[in-house]
């Protein structure tokens, strides 16, 4: 068996161990590692999904997908919360049907960005990045400064108010998990699958070699686009989740640092593989965690003494070590078992026929 | 060993100890049922991030006074205390929370501290949307109890009022009961501007102002909102009447910004004229730091559920108490003091539940409490579980070497959260709009006390 098709068994055998491991997590961890480490994963994920997704298979690295994200929970917030004694006392308090009100949070998320999309899709490089970082910039003066639907304070209540196939997901916080690993799980297969398609093969053609693409008669522009309303509409799911899991947005879940934060998770994770989404959110929850109970009490020698200083030093560690994040170290590993075992082996669907390379 | 295995093995290694350290903790283990479990959060980030040694300092001197604590340093608090007993069971403080008065990074470290660390019993927050957040996230918690630390938005524990939170303070408006009178009356204001903090402290602490100098016949011409964390206040000072066109000012205007903004105003505006300015607790803070002070001598500011000043017996004691376990401390100061009574309470809670917590020590907490600065001597909580307080407005003053200083100048009575009807669990929340201004009868209203070198004087304010 050639190292390429051993990895790839290897790999489906550990994506079927974290699976099985991933529907057992609620009997194995504590109560807190199942909701703040793992749910929050498997959310934070989907959002870091969002941004891999275009990076890695459109040649876009997104900003704004944490804005979107915030977009659709502020969205759903504003429309469900009550404005009732004991309720919820700041945003618009629409008291919408649960239902309803995520249906229209996801497509005015998708709406929205498909306009974004629309305005960046002819800019490339660092110019996409800085429109991007606009989006996201726009996304948390708008929630901060119309107090009519939030400000600086938190939308909350938003975990009370679910559709009825979704439940109480207050109480039962294992039923988010299984939820968001659906969730995790579906949009990892979809992107899976899209890549695949004419319309991801075509995407990243235009990645590799976009006025090549343009020659040939794509449209780059709306390919770019759409790739960008279906990452929207992936960071949507994905924040209409974290809204529920939080229950309470408030602008800093759509700000600077929630959008550095997705960067860093998909950094850490690696750019070049979804699946890096998950790992680098693992990886970033669970330092975050560790750091902040660890440093205050126990004094460990960190500059500053923070959680972003140490994030920070890891992110650097990162992209010296391994630019492609911790899945790029996986990668490596197998890059050296190919080079012990001989010269790479070309995949068999990219050879050449024979007759076409050996003239007779 | 080539380099680029290095670059492979490095990370390898470091991938294994990390997360073996890191997820050592994911697996169950039992919790200690004798043992009650107490976090304190304040900010160490932030606008109010200078306060987290003050929050933590008086939340330990109750512990130490009064349930047997042992400070580990007595300059530095967060160092942390043992020996920690009250109602027959060890009080274990399992972290000290870090806000930075944003209500996500308050949510992120509640969740820290009530469900990673396992806490109990959160002293805290800090600010007023910190508060906000926290309290709609204790409400489907009852098992969990809160008592805030020094968080002085109205929502809390009027509007949201969850159960299981309490407030042995005033809210922001409280804190400011007297002050719109007190121009009113002293200064003879009859129309006033007011610049506020874009968010729940801001728009309660001006609520209070709004409230009290409306209902005795002032009138708000102006309302301007900075955001919380500005640092180029021109835009917003330009946005204000311009000197003339109205009597006076109120600031409410917190943390890194008071100075700022006040420097803005005298550019756009020229030097300040102290008759024409007043505002919250804010302007307290301004007298130590900034040097816009000297020009605020004479000014009237809100109070702080505090009575920097007073001369009475309980608080000699209070502050002898302090020196003994914090010496340095600012006792006076609301950020310090407010942590000390709801620590306080807490002890008084565990002891009559006899350590029990959950809804046996909601039941226990004290709905009426010994506090220093209340002229009864007892504070007491509202049905919502929210204090009844006295307030004590200041004026800036200089001190004796010079320099400025605020001293107690009037004695509000018995100041409640709802401003005699004004504010009710269903009216809108403080904001930018709320409340509008309405002429009313505010229970205190004509019952302002003079209070002279410390001493709380049987003049009325006239």
């Amino acid at each position: 068996m050639s190292v390429d098709a051993t990895k790839a068994v290897v790999e489906r055998s550990i994506g079927v161990g974290l699976l099985v491991l991933a529907l057992l997590g609620p009997q194995l961890v504590t109560d807190f590692w199942m909701d703040t480490v793992l749910t929050q994963t498997f959310i934070l994920g989907i959002g870091a999904a969002s941004l891999i997704f275009l990076s890695a298979y459109g040649g876009m690295i997104s900003l704004a997908q944490a804005g979107l994200m915030g977009i659709a929970g502020y969205a759903l917030g504003n429309m469900v919360s009550q404005r009732v004694p004991g309720g919820e006392t700041k945003g618009l308090t629409l008291g919408w049907d649960p239902t309803v009100a995520v249906v229209v949070a996801i497509l005015l998320t998708v709406a929205i960005a498909l306009v974004f999309g629309l305005v960046a899709s002819r800019s490339f490089g660092i110019y996409f990045l800085m429109l991007t970082l606009t989006y996201s910039v726009i996304a948390f003066l708008f929630v901060s400064q119309v107090t009519q639907v939030g400000g600086f304070s938190p939308i909350a209540g938003i975990d009370r108010y679910t559709p009825g196939f979704v439940g109480d997901v207050v109480n039962d916080r294992e039923r988010l998990y299984y939820i968001s690993l659906g969730v995790a799980i579906a949009v990892y297969v979809l992107i899976r699958y899209l890549v695949r398609t004419p319309f991801g093969i075509s995407l990243q053609g235009i990645r590799d070699e976009p006025l090549r693409m343009a020659s040939l008669g794509y449209n780059v522009a709306l390919h770019r686009t759409l790739a960008f309303g279906i990452g929207a509409l992936v960071a949507a799911v994905g924040g209409v989740l974290f809204a529920w899991w939080s229950g309470q947005l408030s602008p800093s879940n759509i700000g600077l640092q929630a959008t550095i934060e997705l960067l860093v998770i998909a950094v850490i994770g690696g750019l070049v593989r979804i699946e890096g989404a998950w790992i680098g959110a693992f990886a970033y929850i669970v330092i975050s965690n560790e750091v902040t109970n660890r440093i205050p009490s126990e004094g460990l020698p960190v500059i500053g003494g923070s959680f972003n200083t140490v994030i920070g030093l890891v992110f650097l560690a990162i992209v010296i070590v391994s630019p492609d994040g911790l899945m790029g170290i996986w990668d490596r590993i197998w890059d050296l078992a190919r080079r012990r075992g001989g010269p790479p082996q070309i995949p068999a669907e990219i050879q050449r026929p024979a007759a076409e390379t050996s003239p007779s | 060993m080539k380099l680029g295995r290095w670059k492979l093995l490095l990370p390898l290694a470091l991938l294994v100890a990390g997360g073996t350290v890191a997820t050592s903790g994911a697996l169950a283990t039992p919790a200690q049922s004798n043992v009650v479990r107490v976090a304190v959060m304040s900010d160490c980030k932030g606008a109010f991030g200078f306060a987290q040694e003050l929050g933590i300092g008086g939340a330990q001197t109750a512990f130490a006074q009064f349930a047997g604590g042992k400070p580990k340093n007595k300059k530095k608090p967060s160092a942390g205390m043992t020996g920690i007993r009250a109602g027959g069971k060890d009080v274990n403080i399992v972290g000290y929370g870090c806000g930075d008065d944003t209500p996500a990074t308050a949510l992120k470290e509640t969740r820290r501290l009530m469900q990673q660390l396992g806490a109990d019993v959160l002293v805290g927050p800090l600010s007023g949307d910190e508060a906000v957040a926290i309290a709609n996230w204790a409400k489907p918690r009852p098992t969990k109890t809160v008592i805030i630390g020094t968080a002085g938005s109205q929502d809390p524990t009027l509007q949201i009022a969850p159960k299981n939170m309490f407030r042995y303070h005033g809210d922001g408006a409280q804190w400011n009961a007297g002050i719109g009178e007190i121009v009113y009356k002293k200064l003879g204001w009859r129309s006033a501007a007011i610049i506020m903090d874009d968010y729940s402290f801001g728009w309660t602490s001006a609520a209070g102002i709004i409230a009290d100098f409306c209902a005795i016949g002032g009138k708000i011409t102006k309302r301007v909102f900075p955001p919380l964390n500005t640092t180029d206040y021109s835009s917003y000072v330009r946005q204000l009447p311009r000197p003339g066109q109205v009597d006076g000012y109120f600031w409410v205007v917190g943390g890194t910004g008071t100075g700022p903004a006040l420097k803005a105003f005298e550019q756009a505006y020229g030097p300040i004229n102290p008759e024409q300015h007043s505002g919250n607790l804010f302007l307290w803070f301004l007298t130590g730091k900034e040097d816009v002070a000297p020009r605020m001598i004479g000014v009237y500011v809100g109070g702080f559920g505090t009575a920097p000043g007073l001369k009475t017996k309980a608080v000699n004691q209070y502050h002898a108490i302090v020196n003994k376990w914090y010496p340095g401390q600012p006792a006076d100061d609301g950020f310090f003091y407010n942590y000390y009574q709801a620590t306080r309470a807490l002890i008084a809670g565990l002891n009559k539940s006899k350590g029990a917590v959950g809804a046996r020590l909601q039941a226990s907490l004290p709905r009426s409490i010994t506090a220093p600065f209340e002229l009864s001597g007892k504070l007491k909580l509202d049905r919502n579980r929210q204090a009844v307080q006295d307030q004590w407005p200041v004026r800036i003053v200089r001190n004796p070497q010079g320099n400025p200083a605020v001293e107690l100048t009037g004695y509000v009575p018995n100041v409640n959260q709802t401003f005699g009807g004004l504010f009710t669990s269903k009216s809108p929340a403080p904001s930018r709009t709320q409340p509008k201004c309405v002429k009313k009868k505010l229970p205190w209203q004509g019952k302002i006390r003079e209070v002279k070198n410390g001493v709380v004087t049987k003049t009325v304010i006239k």
